[in-house]
Formats: structure tokens, C-alpha cells, sequence
């Protein structure tokens, strides 16, 4: 619609602007303090760069995601590292803290009772938990092979007789595979699986 | 807001002028990245493998003469200040080789690692290794023993010093690279 035909029509409302001090002639003056002319309160925001640091953080985070999620860790292990490690694989996951044996969270054992009896011993709990583990395994996946693999999760300060018994108990209970849990010492990756 | 002009549009016809709707795709944005940042692993865990010496089925159909002795390498973690890397055929010993025990600090986290143990491990297997190929299935043996009052962080430095040596596995077509030996933690 072209201005002419704009013009026919009255217009009850008019565009919102300073009104006072109209009435002085000179107009350089009048355009100081009548105000107008000053800078636009608009805004553009930048929103294209603003997408592009969002893309930035998505291709980031979709790089560095992992489907098979984060593996709980017990707060009171303090894993050891290493350098020639092997990627994680998804067990049965035996904790060591300092006085517990934990399943999957769940207590299994007590550290204390080996230590006291200082010598290698079957932990009872563990082998029934993690025989009953295999079992239910067995029964998910009939016709397949049993793998065998556990993963300790041990504390860096627990002494090796802790260790043996809990290893031993694993592979008498059906978990001869065991793999220790350990952070990564210098970005040392040995690749995958066996 | 993001719109893309042609400067058509005029004389009646529809406008050309498009408005691009950049606010659900920036909502779409913020929500993914919610989700990626939610369910980031940022703990980079790993593992060391290990197996136990469990006693298999027996074998009465083969001669114990026949039956396969490997050679294997025994580490003797006893005592205060040395190593013993001892190469045995079965019960009978083969070799046997002393090597200090130097432990060097690594970072500020308590971490050892034991560099001349590892390189003796390494150029032993160089020397002894049997099973070197891409396509072997097979892998050398080492077997760990250590004391009971050895502390778990100083086991795991020595087995990160067995897994020094690395060979190349051929597995379903692709081939990777892994340590050349199967560690087995002793119980005795």
C-alpha cells in the first residue's frame, strides 16, 4: 500500500515521541533539547555466533560421548594408575574399600576378617554372590559361552593378601578373567580387547 | 532476528523475504547440550587384566610326557630391593635374572612405576618370547608373585611393567596392538 493512499485516512494515534520544546525556532537548538535524533533503543543480538559456539559445544560433547556410561566408582577407593592399560569392559564389578567387599554396591565381605585371620582365605559371602551372578547368566543367556570376567576395583593402599583372597574366591566361584581397575597414567592407551 | 532478503516481493506478488526461526533451533541447541553434558563420562577409567590360576579339566588321554610345558615367566616380588625374573619350563627353572628395585615417583598422586624392571621384561620377551605373530592366539605367560603385606598400588605397577612389552593381535580382520603377555597373579 503506497503513503498517498495512507494519508486519507485519519490517524487517532500517533507514533510515541518527545511533544515539549517543539515551539523553539531555531532547530539546532530545538533538536538539543526537544531530544530525537539520539541512538536507537533497539538491539540486535548477535545470535549467529551464538549458534555457532552452541554447535562448537555439541560436536564436543557428541565426540566425547560414551553409550556405555560412567562406571560407579566406591568414594572410598583410591584407584592406582597406569600407563599400559586396556579400554573398560562391562563385569561384574568387585569393590575393595578399606574394611567392606562390595558386588555391584552391594557388601559382600569384610576386609577385616582377613586381615585378622593373616592368611588366604575363601570369602563365603563373595562366592555365593557372584555364583549366584553366574548362574543368572546362564539363565539369561542359555547356549552361550560364560566369560568370566570380573573387575576389582581396589584401593591403592590395600595389602595383597585382601587382593589374592578376592581374587581367588572370584575364580573359584567362576571368574578366573579378572581385570583391575585402574585410572589412565599419561594418556597410555594399549588399544581394545584381548 | 535472522532473515534472509532478496529486495523482491514488490508489485503484489508474494514477499520472497523469509524469517528464519532461530529461537526453537537455539532451544533444540541448549536442550542437546543439556543432555550431552549430563550424561558426559568425564573419568577416564581403564583396566589391567589378570588371570587366576585355576586348575583345568584334566587330560588322561595325552601322555604327560606329551602334554606342553611353555616356558613361562615367573616375577618373584620379595623383598625390599630386587626383583627375580626367573624363566621356567614347567618346574624346571631355565633362567633366572636379578633386577633392582628402583621405583619411580610419577605425577604427585603417590603413583610408582618401575622403568628397569620394564625394560629388563621387555628385551627378556624379545629375546624368549614364543608367541610374536599377528595371527597367534596364544600369548606368553608371566606369572606374579608378591608378598601378602605388599601394598595393591605396587602390584599394579609391576604388572603395568609385564604389560610393557607389546605385540600385534589380529582380531576378525583387524589388527591391534596389545601386551605381549598374559599376567597371572599368583596366590602363593
Amino acid at each position: 500500500m503506497s503513503d498517498k493512499a495512507l494519508h486519507r485516512f485519519r490517524q487517532p494515534i500517533s507514533v510515541p515521541g518527545p511533544v515539549l520544546k517543539h515551539h523553539i525556532t531555531l532547530a539546532f537548538v530545538r533538536k538539543k533539547v526537544a531530544g530525537g535524533g539520539g541512538r536507537s533503543v533497539n538491539f540486535e543480538l548477535p545470535l549467529i555466533p551464538f549458534i555457532d559456539f552452541l554447535l562448537c559445544i555439541v560436536l564436543f560433547l557428541l565426540s566425547s560421548f560414551s553409550a556405555s556410561g560412567e562406571l560407579p566408582l566406591d568414594k572410598n577407593v583410591r584407584l592406582p594408575n597406569a600407563a599400559n592399560v586396556l579400554d573398560m569392559v562391562e563385569a561384574p564389578m568387585v569393590a575393595i574399600t578399606g574394611t567392606q567387599i562390595l558386588v555391584d554396591g552391594v557388601p559382600s565381605g569384610n576386609v577385616n576378617a582377613i586381615v585378622e585371620a593373616n592368611r588366604l582365605q575363601r570369602v563365603d559371602e563373595l562366592f555365593s554372590v557372584l555364583k549366584n551372578k553366574r548362574e543368572l547368566w546362564k539363565q539369561i543367556n542359555p547356549g552361550r559361552e560364560f566369560p568370566g570376567v570380573a573387575i576389582l576395583q581396589v584401593d591403592r593402599k590395600v595389602p595383597a593378601l585382601v587382593v589374592k583372597s578376592v581374587f581367588q574366591t572370584s575364580a573359584f566361584a567362576g571368574y578366573p578373567n579378572i581385570s583391575f581397575m585402574v585410572g589412565r597414567l599419561g594418556g597410555g592407551d594399549s588399544g581394545g580387547g584381548e | 532476528m535472522a532473515s534472509i532478503d532478496t529486495g523482491g516481493g514488490h508489485g503484489g506478488k508474494r514477499s520472497v523475504n523469509f524469517e528464519l526461526p532461530l529461537i526453537p533451533f537455539i532451544d533444540f541447541l541448549l536442550c542437546l547440550v543439556s543432555f550431552l553434558l549430563i550424561t558426559a563420562v568425564w573419568s577416564q577409567m581403564a583396566r589391567i587384566n589378570a588371570d587366576a590360576r585355576v586348575p583345568g579339566p584334566p587330560r588322561p588321554e595325552e601322555d604327560i610326557d606329551k602334554q606342553e610345558k611353555p616356558k613361562e615367566l615367573h616375577v618373584e616380588m620379595r623383598g625390599e630391593r630386587k626383583f627375580q625374573l626367573v624363566w621356567k619350563e614347567g618346574s624346571t627353572v631355565v633362567n633366572t635374572i636379578d633386577v633392582d628395585r628402583k621405583a619411580v615417583p610419577i605425577g604427585t598422586n603417590e603413583d610408582i612405576q618401575y622403568p628397569d624392571l620394564a625394560k629388563k621384561i621387555e628385551a627378556e620377551w624379545k629375546q624368549n618370547g614364543s608367541h610374536r605373530a599377528p595371527t597367534d592366539k596364544k600369548f606368553d605367560r608371566a606369572v606374579l608373585h608378591v608378598d601378602n603385606s605388599t601394598h595393591f598400588q605396587d602390584v599394579i605397577a609391576v604388572i603395568d611393567a609385564i604389560n610393557t612389552p607389546q605385540r600385534e593381535y589380529n582380531v576378525g580382520g583387524a589388527v591391534e596392538t596389545v601386551p605381549a603377555f598374559m599376567v597371572t597373579f599368583a596366590a602363593n
